[in-house]
């Protein structure tokens, strides 16, 4: 069984040790870089140039590219065959009976594949080398509320239980004779002796937690100390306020584009 | 010196018209190790909340009466104040896990991380308290793939880490076997022997008798019983009203009905007194 739903890949390379803000602005700006430079072959700069170097280093590389891989081609079918034949017109590249393919479609379906690369690569990057606590530590640090963290770790690691709480909930009606399976009628029959008891027994956990949690004083008003410590160097201090003003300059750069 | 001071307590739950506890009143001196029997429904989880202030804080319902913990009134003190002063531990022990850390070193730091205790006294603690409770070698393990049993260990050393006054324990050996169970009284013995203030619900009465040094049966919102463990833990009123005996009891009183048991000695509640009456008989 899983212990929590995080992506985190646990490892101890020079990225991993990156402070997680600084691995946070580098995937914003990324992300930025691959939507406001017009060019369909941008995202695919970036993604070779940047997200698959950053993951060798950080030796995430094997499970960045194969959920890539696995989210992109489905999408990257469907959008250059519905592209490709419906797009109205344009130059004719070839035609296949009925239908003609033309250049700009291709271009906007090859454009719309790099920018979802681009999008889930950069977010595989942070979320397969960042321990989810550390990055909302550093968040909170930085000013989120504690209770938005609590919320966020929590679900991490509470959707497990949850899974296999429902789990035993079905197995225990089905051993008292519930039908689960069948047409749609029966399935949605079946749905109310199972929903119910997790909901209501969801309840009377969340009840105990917020007892348990409050007799460790989690809202306590006074400041609080964090046991994990984030290191920090000035450098990437330095590296990071680059990177910030180097999306200020992306973003200028994009109004002044859609100005002229 | 009294630290905990409940004081004609009635309180009735917000969806209830009838109270679970009427008109307790009891006092718990400092170092005092409290244990509170009680069959299901008795109040004896609502008296836990009270004393740790979750009652009036947390829970609505209608309470009257009043509680004071070290001191403090608990009607005016704020729930935080109150948590500083009493730990509280009950008995599911998976909904006791903070579920915001990846590690059991982590969770039991929680409290302290939220106190503000600063980092290298934490880490002290922190390690006192896993070796006291027996729970070193699960300190890089997520608290959620431990057994029930284990779980358990970690949900008392996240409170007794915090360093309480007063100890509120509901249940706190559920889901332990016997040779657990007996560690972690051992351990809150020893913490009640070094001055801190124990409250335990417990039906393991046989580890009552040995550990304890008062006892309350409480049944139906009010106490029935209250003494030494040797007095109440073989009362016959107990057995009247439903209480479970300790095995020892049962037998010593099948023995008095065939002349087996010493009619001067009181029936026994632990091995050792079970031995030391029927060693007189056939000696």
């Amino acid at each position: 069984m899983t212990t929590s739903v995080s992506l985190y890949v646990a490892g101890d390379t020079g990225f991993h040790r990156l402070h997680p803000i600084t691995k946070l602005t580098i995937t914003l700006t990324l992300l930025l870089g691959g939507l406001v430079i017009p060019s369909a072959w941008a995202s695919y700069a970036l993604f070779v140039g940047f997200i698959l170097p950053l993951s060798i280093w950080g030796g995430i590389w094997k499970q960045l590219i194969r959920a890539v891989w696995k989210i992109v081609l489905p999408f990257g079918i469907s959008i250059f065959l519905i592209q490709g034949l419906f797009w109205g017109e344009g130059t004719t590249l070839f035609s296949i009976g009925p239908f003609t393919v033309e250049k700009e479609a291709i271009i906007f379906a090859f454009g719309s594949v790099g920018r979802i690369m681009l999008v889930i690569g950069s977010f595989l990057l942070l979320a397969l080398a960042t321990r989810p606590d550390s990055l909302m530590n550093a968040l909170t640090n930085l000013g989120l509320p504690g209770a938005i963290t609590y919320i966020v770790v929590t679900t991490i690691q509470i959707a497990p239980r949850f899974q296999s709480k429902a789990r035993t909930i079905i197995d225990a009606q089905q051993s008292r004779g519930l039908i689960t399976e069948g047409n749609l009628i029966i399935r949605g029959k079946a749905l109310v002796p199972l929903i119910l008891p997790l909901v209501l027994g969801s309840i009377v956990d969340v009840e105990e937690r917020a007892i348990a949690i409050e007799a460790r004083a989690f809202n306590s008003p006074g400041p609080k100390t964090s046991l994990v410590t984030i290191n920090d160097t000035r450098l990437q201090k330095l590296f990071r306020w680059t990177l910030f003003l180097l999306m200020l300059l992306l973003i200028g750069f994009r109004i002044w584009w859609s100005l002229t | 010196m009294v630290v905990v001071d409940v004081n004609e307590l009635t309180y009735t739950y917000p969806a209830s018209a009838k109270p679970v506890l009427s008109n307790v009143s009891l006092k718990v001196t400092q170092g005092e190790f409290l244990a509170i029997i009680g069959n299901n429904g008795a109040g004896k989880s609502t008296l836990c909340y009270a004393m740790a202030g979750f009652i009036p804080h947390f829970f609505r319902g209608s309470m009257h009466g009043s509680v004071h913990v070290a001191g403090k009134d608990t009607h005016v003190t704020s729930l935080y104040d109150i948590v500083q002063q009493v730990g509280l531990a009950f008995q599911n022990p998976f909904n006791q896990i903070s579920g915001a850390k990846f590690t059991v070193y982590e969770e039991i730091a929680f409290g302290l991380e939220n106190t503000g205790v600063p980092r290298p006294q934490m880490m002290e603690r922190v390690e006192k308290v896993m070796a006291l409770t027996s729970i070193t070698e699960l300190a890089d393990r997520s608290p959620y793939s431990l057994s029930g049993g284990q779980q358990q260990r970690v949900a008392l050393a996240s409170i007794l880490v915090m360093e309480p006054k007063v100890l509120v324990l509901d249940e706190p050996t559920s889901q332990l076997d016997p040779v657990g169970s007996r560690e972690v009284f051992q351990v809150i013995k020893e913490m009640s022997q070094r001055g801190m203030t124990v409250v335990m619900v417990e039906h393991k009465v046989e580890w009552i008798a040995q550990f304890a040094d008062r006892v309350i049966a409480l049944h139906d919102g009010q106490i029935l019983l209250e003494g030494k463990p040797a007095d109440v833990l073989a009362s016959p009123l107990l057995e009247e009203k439903g209480f479970g005996l300790s095995r020892y009891t049962q037998v010593a009183r099948q023995a008095v009905n065939r002349d087996l048991w010493p009619a001067d000695r009181p029936l026994p509640v632990t091995l050792q007194e079970a031995v030391e009456g029927f060693s007189r008989v056939s000696g």
